[in-house]
């Protein structure tokens, strides 16, 4: 084996056993060890799991686990164990994830001191499940990952034992359980029907199959099981009260990597296993796109529509969720490219905010918008880093999220999809800006649809300078930065990877171009954001009996979808279900 | 092979129960009013998906995976999907015990567990 | 949503799914002929490349061990996450009183169910080891057996009382028990590595086929779950069963929402 192949299960093994051995010992340990162990084994695993993407490019980094590759089963078709397999774009994801969870234990700093490094146990695991859900190339053993990363999650959503934190985890744990047992039934049909767990082997299985409804099924659990986890409509309920209870370096990693990890665990097995079948192709294109642009309209309007900062930035996650599913759908390289950049841009974007959220909760006791009004005034660097963080989600035309935000629209070439990736980003970059203006500036303006949003009195404590805070959330903000540029010809080359991970040179693709546009097009959303902030902030109190009338309609309107968001987990899953039954309808339709 | 009734197969049924197991847990989830009941609803769901594995794997007149017995070669049913079942044990294990953790301390905290009066944060108005 | 339409909205879904679920079934694989040639071809190669007679056991720690690995990290996560839970407010401290219902007497415990209680929870622990011990031959393995070996904690409960299983259960000790045994399954899957071998390949001698000592690594990982799995029920039972005991001193923060 070559050397990166060799060390290729130690991305994973290396923060299980680390956060093994902090659990085993975590009655004598001292503090402080947990805090430096833990950064420090997630910023090693960044680099090794950078260093295989890098070696992805080269060539196939593959390990058989106890020595069980393909041949030695002796049958061909017939594969007796379980493979890790680092193509560039996993391993890349990977890497990202690991970084954020650093940034996020430097952010969580001596914050859970008092529970005796659980936390950073919670933490390691968590990352190591990322780590494996990534690089996996067995179906059940994807599977095995997502569980555990959701269990993790589960308890880390629980972690600050309030009213609310609870509720919102049981919600979370209910409706993520649901879609696991899913996901289970699902592997269960397509190894009825194909006789093997591997990708690979599973996905030239499925190329023979014409017209079956086994495989059908087996889609439609799987899919729904990722996109709950990826938060689409109409399964996305959970996720607002999830990110909004969590503690806040937990949201982060939740907004910034988990979220998007569904979506790139179902880009990855439409890739490898369902693209051979034209009718799941079929599906891919028409519903899956469908379903984006209905999340990202929704969800943008029901982050217009929030007062609590992270419950606003959750649904800014799930709208954007909605977009990234649009490159998906494309299900073309230059779709993956889109999706992998978005990945990248968004999950930095979106743990900048979550860290300003977080750190104006420790030094003014509040995430409420309106309770915030003026109360950042001093705090300079934190309304820096959101402002500066609200203007790139609002489309500002420099960074990574930009140039993904175009090469989504250019992967599908649609005004419908045009129209939707447009008013996400205005929406969801407008709603922060507002909060931002509020907070930090001291503009205000009467509270429109907001004010009947649902809020809580809280607070975070922490003992960590607001230095140890600040840093991470800079580093961040500066990689968001980074012109789209500088990764353009991996990305090429990391999508063509996800098609084809064993034969990375068969596909040698060039870097995804970004469209030519004018500057008014590279300026609308931003420009439809400065509208909405504009109109937010200068809005009176109205008196006139026609303005009074348009009011009404609009509260009236956000009334409704503020409704379907109860917080009630029987109504989640009673979505859920019918979410479910909407792919049940979209695959029968297609036969 | 199983018995038929008309032009149906009998052999279909472990399907069908797989998916009955399935909808009468989450009917009880949607209904439920109390989060132990709930989570026990959750648990009759999972049962739905032993049932398919399990179904999944059997081979008709075949023996145990274990070659104590019988030696090896003797016709064993798929092993695999058992081991996907303890997997699957386990996954409902962990869950529950999560969920009953906080079930109790909602109890403490709120003194109520009715999922139906509980929401995470509350509206304004 | 009123209960009404919620039940109405979730049959409406269900009914919609009945066709598409009716045509999976009736194009399922027959019931009691599967196609696939996975389970079989573990059959029929197991015993003589492993020398383990249970197929389950060769599955789950030797041709899918990383499966099992993350399965029993995932046991271990839920159970810590459970302990940060229901610990809380009120500590890893033992030292507090059994909880006493106001006007609920209390009848000293008969020799007969002491005596009982002890005897068997000795048998169930040593069954629970043989259990484990035995994963690779017969039915069972290191998750079942490890889960037997706990719920003798649980008589020892029944039979001596809150204040003995207080002092005879040990959390720190529990915990070491609990990370260890995961821990020696990650050592155990990474030691081939050094080697340049795959991780998890199964270097060591494989022993006698239906003898105890079978199985080389397959034995190894199973028995350290088996410790694990121990380690994580008894600190499951220990923090479920603190919330028996005297509440007085274990206030409820308050909150300031309403």
């Amino acid at each position: 084996m070559t050397l990166p192949a060799t060390l290729l299960p130690v991305a994973v093994l290396l923060p299980l056993g680390v956060a093994l051995w902090l659990l085993a010992i975590a009655h004598w340990l001292p503090p402080r060890i947990a805090d430096w162990t833990a950064v420090a084994v997630a910023a090693a695993v960044a680099l090794l799991c950078a260093w295989l993407a890098r070696a992805g490019l080269t060539g196939p980094v593959v390990q058989w686990f106890g020595d069980w590759t393909p041949a030695s089963s002796g049958r061909p078709g017939v594969v007796l164990g379980i493979s890790f397999v680092a193509d560039p774009a996993s391993a890349a994801v990977a890497a990202f994830a690991a970084l954020l969870f650093a940034a996020a234990l430097v952010f969580a700093w001596s914050r859970f001191d008092d529970t005796r490094s659980h936390f950073q146990v919670l933490m390691l695991l968590f990352l190591a499940a990322i780590v494996g859900f990534c690089l996996t190339a067995d179906l059940f053993n994807l599977f095995v990952w997502f569980e555990l990363m959701s269990i993790a999650a589960f308890a880390l959503t629980a972690y600050p034992l309030g009213k609310s934190s609870l509720e919102g985890a049981f919600n979370f744990i209910i409706t993520n359980a649901l879609a696991s047992f899913w996901m289970l039934a699902g592997v269960g049909l397509l190894y009825a029907r194909t006789g093997t767990l591997d990708m690979a082997t599973m996905g030239r299985a499925v190329a023979q199959l014409h017209h079956d409804p086994v495989l059908l099924g087996g889609f439609c659990l799987v899919s729904v099981a990722l996109l709950t986890k990826a938060a689409i409509l109409p399964l996305h309920l959970w996720l607002s009260d999830a990110h909004a209870v969590a503690p806040t370096p937990v949201s982060v990693v939740f907004s910034g990597v988990m979220v998007s990890l569904g979506l790139f665990g179902l880009a990855k097995l439409v890739a490898q296993v369902f693209l051979p079948s034209a009718e799941l192709t079929a599906l891919v294109h028409g519903l899956l796109c469908w379903l984006g642009v209905a999340t990202a309209l929704i969800a943008g309007l029901m982050t217009w529509a929030q007062r609590h900062l992270k419950r606003l930035l959750a649904f800014s996650t799930i709208a954007h969720m909605g977009v990234m599913l649009i490159g998906l759908s494309a299900a073309t390289p230059a779709g993956f490219a889109a999706l992998l950049l978005y990945l990248f841009g968004h999950g930095l974007v979106k743990s900048v905010l979550f860290m300003v959220a977080g750190i104006l909760l420790a030094l003014c006791a509040s995430a409420d918008e309106l309770a915030l009004y003026r109360r950042g005034r001093t705090r300079v660097p934190a309304g820096v880093a959101m402002i500066g963080a609200a203007l790139l989600l609002a489309g500002l035309p420099i960074g990574l999220l930009h140039g993904a935000d175009q090469l989504i629209t250019a992967s599908q070439p649609s005004t419908l999809v045009r129209v939707a990736t447009v008013l996400a980003t205005s929406l969801t970059g407008a709603a922060v800006l507002r909060a931002a203006a509020r907070i930090f500036l001291g503009w205000s303006g009467a509270p429109g649809a907001e004010i009947t949003a649902p809020t809580e009195r809280e607070h975070e404590k922490s003992q960590a300078s607001l230095w140890l805070m600040l840093a991470p959330c800079f580093v961040l903000l500066a990689l968001a930065l980074l012109p789209e540029r500088m990764l353009a010809p991996f990305l090429g080359q990391a999508a063509a990877g996800l098609f084809a991970p064993l034969h990375p040179s068969a596909l040698q693709l060039s870097p995804p171009a970004l469209p030519h546009e004018s500057a008014l097009e590279q300026f609308t959303p931003l420009i439809l954001a400065a509208v909405l902030v504009g109109a937010a902030l200068a809005r009176r109190r109205s008196t006139a009996p026609l303005a009074r009338a348009l009011v009404g309609i609009e509260t009236g309107a956000f009334r409704v979808l503020q409704y379907v968001h109860s917080g009630l987990v029987a109504d989640y899953v009673a979505w859920m279900v019918v979410g479910l039954a909407v792919f049940g309808i979209a695959v029968g339709e297609s036969r | 092979m199983s018995g038929s009734f008309g032009s149906l197969s009998f052999g279909i049924l472990p399907w069908l129960i797989a998916a009955w197991l399935f909808a009468v847990g989450l009917y009880g989830i949607v209904s439920s009013r109390n989060y132990v009941h709930l989570i026990g609803c959750l648990a009759v769901c999972q049962s739905a998906t032993y049932v398919l594995l399990l179904a999944i794997g059997l081979h008709r007149g075949a023996g145990p995976p274990i070659f104590y017995d019988h030696p090896p070669g003797t016709r064993a049913v798929d092993p695999v999907v058992q081991a996907l079942v303890l997997t699957d044990i386990v996954v409902g294990a962990a869950v529950t015990a999560l969920l009953l953790a906080i079930a109790l301390q909602v109890q403490k905290r709120r003194g109520s567990v009715d999922p139906q009066a509980l929401r995470p944060l509350r509206p304004t108005q | 949503m009123s209960p009404r339409w919620r039940l109405l909205l979730l049959t409406l879904a269900l009914l919609a799914l009945a066709p598409g679920l009716w045509r999976v079934a009736r194009a399922m694989p027959p019931f009691g002929s599967p196609t696939s040639l996975y389970g079989p071809a573990i059959n029929q190669l197991a015993p003589a490349a492993r020398h383990v007679s249970n197929m389950v056991a060769a599955v789950n720690f030797d041709f899918r061990g990383f499966d099992t690995l993350g399965e029993e990290t995932m046991l271990l996560c839920a159970v810590t996450g459970a302990v940060v839970l229901l610990r809380g407010s009120r500590g890893e401290g033992g030292r507090d009183r059994a909880g006493r219902l106001p006007g609920r007497t209390v009848a000293p415990r008969a020799d007969a169910t002491v005596l009982v209680c002890r005897l068997s929870a000795a048998l169930v622990l040593l069954f629970g080891v043989y259990v484990v011990l035995h994963g690779t031959v017969t039915p069972g393995g290191g998750f079942q057996g490890g889960v037997i070996a706990a719920s003798s904690f649980l008589l020892l409960y029944l039979g001596e009382g809150y204040d003995v299983w207080r002092r005879l259960m040990r959390g720190p000790l529990l915990q070491l028990l609990e990370a260890g045994g995961a821990l020696a399954f990650v050592v155990a899957a990474a030691v081939p590595l050094i080697r340049a071998h795959p991780a998890l390949t199964n270097l060591l001698p494989l022993g006698q086929f239906r003898s105890l000592y079978s199985g080389g690594l397959v034995l190894v990982v199973n028995d350290a779950v088996g410790l694990s799995v121990t380690g994580s029920f008894g600190m499951l039972l220990l923090e479920f069963l603190e919330e028996t005991r005297s509440s007085a001193s274990d206030p409820v923060p308050d909150e300031e929402d309403t």
